[in-house]
């Protein structure tokens, strides 16, 4: 044991130390404070088929990082160097270590530093392949670590415009690692040449030290250079769990528990924090948010919030600065839920809910008209653009439906604008109201108009028997079963995906058949999961007009490149933000059919 | 008498000098935008939840502003942050910022 013993060891030996003894504090006391629902759930998924999958997709996104490659080939070769190619310095240099250093128990720094301890560098097959292997991982990762600086100074070659904005401690860390490889490869040529080691890396520039400066400086230089490694390494561990790179070990806890299906909520909860500290501040969220980009807020994405939330130092403006668009989302390499943590972060700002809050909404709030099985529920946001209004007026008529209108002459919102603002328990009173109503009046089919509606009567209404349909997917069903006909005319369209409909509620399709039965379907640059936000979502509390004028400003020129006639949404409030600046006609969905209803 | 729908209201008079001005003024420095209001009570006439209560959100600001804080936090309750006024007010004020500013500042005049 006392052969592998040697002073410089101890930064290392001590950063090890702190790192798992912080590591494990965290995963325990996470795991504890779940819920014990959540906790049930992982209870009963470790003995399934998900446990199986969790570990390849552990493999394929911790170590390779796929998703990344999905972004930037280069910058997932980046990631995938990093990653994978120590992992497997370590896991090669575990076997080189256990084939060739004498002794029943090899302490793990003699791992670490196998050179140093060995007693002569690559003597037999065994030895001279191995060593090879070694240093071509080295120079695997090295590639990656030159990629990184490489990135540092033009972030865009690999694919990003803009990088993040990194805190004191990320900084400390990320300069340790920076120097962990090339202070490994210096250290471990010097003691080579010393050794008269002959793997073509390590071998040969340590021969070329030793030729160079001499044995004597060489002897003296490397006892700096070990003390040096081990130094950065203890730093970077140190630092590993406070900083950024906590990434690498919350990942992997947060892929098992996804797989087990816990998810976040509306209310905060422990899960969240397996969440927030798998962020590796990649910053990939940047450049999608439309804030960044034309609004000029740069302080609020995704990377920002959650390094915020994560150091308990999260503003209201911060957790209230988003449009909750979910572009950041579908891109972030992760897979964190991000519109649900920004959500849950916004109740501890909101007012406390009184007790008689909402205590007017009684029977008098009841003003539907009409009896029906078909319900309809134009939302606030379509009271606002009556000519909505009137074309699904038109539509029912032409289609012969009679319908139960919700609201027609003032209702009551579907709450979901403040469930978006944090008043969670406020939210629940408003929709209790409207589900009420909906049972009250024995509907089975609950037609709206609003995307923002339509979301939350699926998630949060519990409306069993009461199917939910958007409007784009009751017109699509009229038009197939025959019930209304449409003539198809010379008109171009471009289609508007509103968020809470796409990325929000998945419907993409629907509302690009009904408009491709009518005229023809431009398509804008990106589009469907992709698609930009007009700007006026309700989730952004803090945004100023000018600010979502910019925004709208840019969405109505990208529409307008596509050179089509008129401007097709499926969302009121979208509606009304891209007829700000809009060139062409915008119209909504109904209209459009409402205007091709024939006979 | 015959009804045309109109009625005045009642004269009332507030006094500037003895109100307390601070919460006002620390909510006019949060949103400085609310200053440009033109009381045009677009706001009010679509608000929703003002179609089924009195509540009034134009009167409720502009007295805020004037530092009358009585029963502002129970009045701005009745909100449901529902955005319609925010899209008709000329002036593009975040009307859905002040309603949860003035709740947040007044939490404690009930
Ligand atoms: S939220 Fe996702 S995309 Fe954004 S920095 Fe974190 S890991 Fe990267
Ligand atoms: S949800 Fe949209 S607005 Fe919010 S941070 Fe992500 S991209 Fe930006
Ligand atoms: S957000 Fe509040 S004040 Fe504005 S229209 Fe809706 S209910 Fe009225
Ligand atoms: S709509 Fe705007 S400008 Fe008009 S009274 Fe309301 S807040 Fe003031």
């Amino acid at each position: 044991m006392m052969n592998y013993y040697d002073h410089f060891i101890l930064p290392f030996a001590i950063g090890v130390t702190v790192l798992f003894t912080v590591i494990l504090y965290k995963w325990i006391r996470w795991f504890v404070r779940m819920p014990q629902e959540d906790r049930r759930l992982v209870l009963r998924g470790i003995p399934t088929r998900q446990t199986l999958g969790a570990i390849g997709e552990v493999f394929m996104e911790s170590l390779l990082h796929r998703r990344i490659w999905r972004v930037n080939p280069l910058l997932g070769y980046m990631h995938t160097s990093l990653a994978f190619g120590w992992f497997l310095l370590i896991a090669v240099g575990w076997v080189e270590a256990s084939l060739q250093l004498p002794g029943e128990i090899i302490p793990l720094h003699a791992h670490v530093f196998f050179k140093f301890f060995a007693p002569e560098v690559d003597y037999g097959i065994t030895g001279g392949l191995l060593g090879n292997i070694m240093d071509l991982l080295l120079l695997f990762v090295l590639s990656g670590v030159a990629l990184a600086w490489f990135k540092r100074m033009r972030s865009k070659a690999l694919g990003m415009q803009r990088t993040t904005k990194h805190v004191l401690g990320d900084r400390i860390a990320l300069a340790a690692l920076w120097f962990i490889f090339p202070a490994r490869l210096v250290a471990e040529s010097a003691t080579s040449g010393l050794k008269h080691s002959t793997t073509f890396l390590t071998g040969n520039l340590g021969e070329w030290m030793v030729n160079t400066f001499g044995t004597e400086a060489i002897m003296h230089f490397s006892v700096y250079a070990w003390w040096f490694y081990s130094i950065v390494l203890g730093i970077f561990f140190v630092a590993m769990p406070f900083s950024r790179y906590m990434h690498i070990f919350t990942e992997i806890p947060l892929i098992f528990l996804r797989r087990y299906k816990v998810h976040s909520y509306e209310k905060a909860k422990s899960f969240d924090r397996f969440q927030i500290e798998a962020c590796s501040r990649c910053g990939i969220c940047i450049d999608p948010c439309q804030l960044q980009k034309d609004a000029g807020i740069t302080n609020v994405q995704s990377v920002y919030f959650l390094r915020d939330r994560r150091y308990n130092r999260l503003t209201q403006e911060v957790a209230y600065n988003c449009l909750m668009c979910g572009r950041c989302e579908t891109r972030c390499p992760v897979g964190i839920e991000l519109n649900t943590l920004r959500l849950n972060s916004r109740e501890k700002f909101a007012a406390m809910p009184a007790d008689n809050r909402y205590a007017y909404l009684s029977s008098a709030a009841d003003r539907s008209s009409g009896t029906s099985k078909v319900g309809y529920f134009a939302g606030c946001m379509t009271l606002l653009t009556p000519k909505i209004l009137r074309a699904m007026d038109a539509i029912f008529k032409a289609a012969g439906e009679e319908v139960w209108y919700a609201d027609k002459d003032g209702g009551v919102c579907c709450g979901r604008p403040l469930k978006l603002s944090g008043e969670v328990e406020a939210a629940r009173r408003i929709m209790d109201f409207n589900r009420d109503l909906f049972r009250k009046h024995g509907i089975t089919t609950l037609v709206t108009s609003c995307p923002i509606c339509l979301k939350v009567f699926r998630e949060d209404y519990h409306l069993k028997g009461i199917e939910v349909l958007h409007h784009s997917q009751y017109i699509l069903r009229l038009i197939q079963q025959g019930r209304i006909c449409v003539e198809h005319g010379h008109n171009s369209f471009t289609y508007h995906d509103p968020c809470e409909l796409g990325r929000g509620s998945g419907i993409y399709e629907e509302p690009r058949e009904v408009i491709s039965q009518i005229g023809s379907l431009l398509e804008v640059d990106e589009n469907r999961e992709n698609a930009l936000c007009c700007g006026s979502s309700l989730a952004n509390i803090a945004i100023n007009d000018a600010q979502q004028n910019r925004i709208s400003q840019a969405l109505a020129h990208e529409l307008a490149d596509t050179g089509a006639d008129t401007v097709v949404t499926a969302c009121p409030l979208c509606k009304k933000a891209i007829a700000r600046n809009a060139s062409q006609e915008v119209k909504d969905l109904s209209e459009v059919v409402a205007e091709a209803l024939g006979q | 008498m015959v009804q045309f729908g109109y009625n005045i209201s009642q004269p009332r008079a507030i006094n500037m000098d003895k109100n307390d001005m601070m919460i006002s003024q620390k909510i006019l420095r949060t949103m400085p935008e609310l200053q440009t209001c033109i009381a045009c009570g677009s706001c009010t006439a679509t608000c929703t939840a003002g179609a089924i209560t009195s509540f009034n959100f134009r009167k409720v600001h502009t007295l805020v502003r004037r530092g009358e804080y009585k029963g502002a936090y129970e009045e701005m309750n009745k909100c449901m942050l529902c955005g319609k006024c925010r899209l008709s007010c000329p002036r593009g004020i975040n009307t859905r910022g002040v309603v949860m500013l003035i709740k947040q500042e007044l939490g404690e005049y009930r």
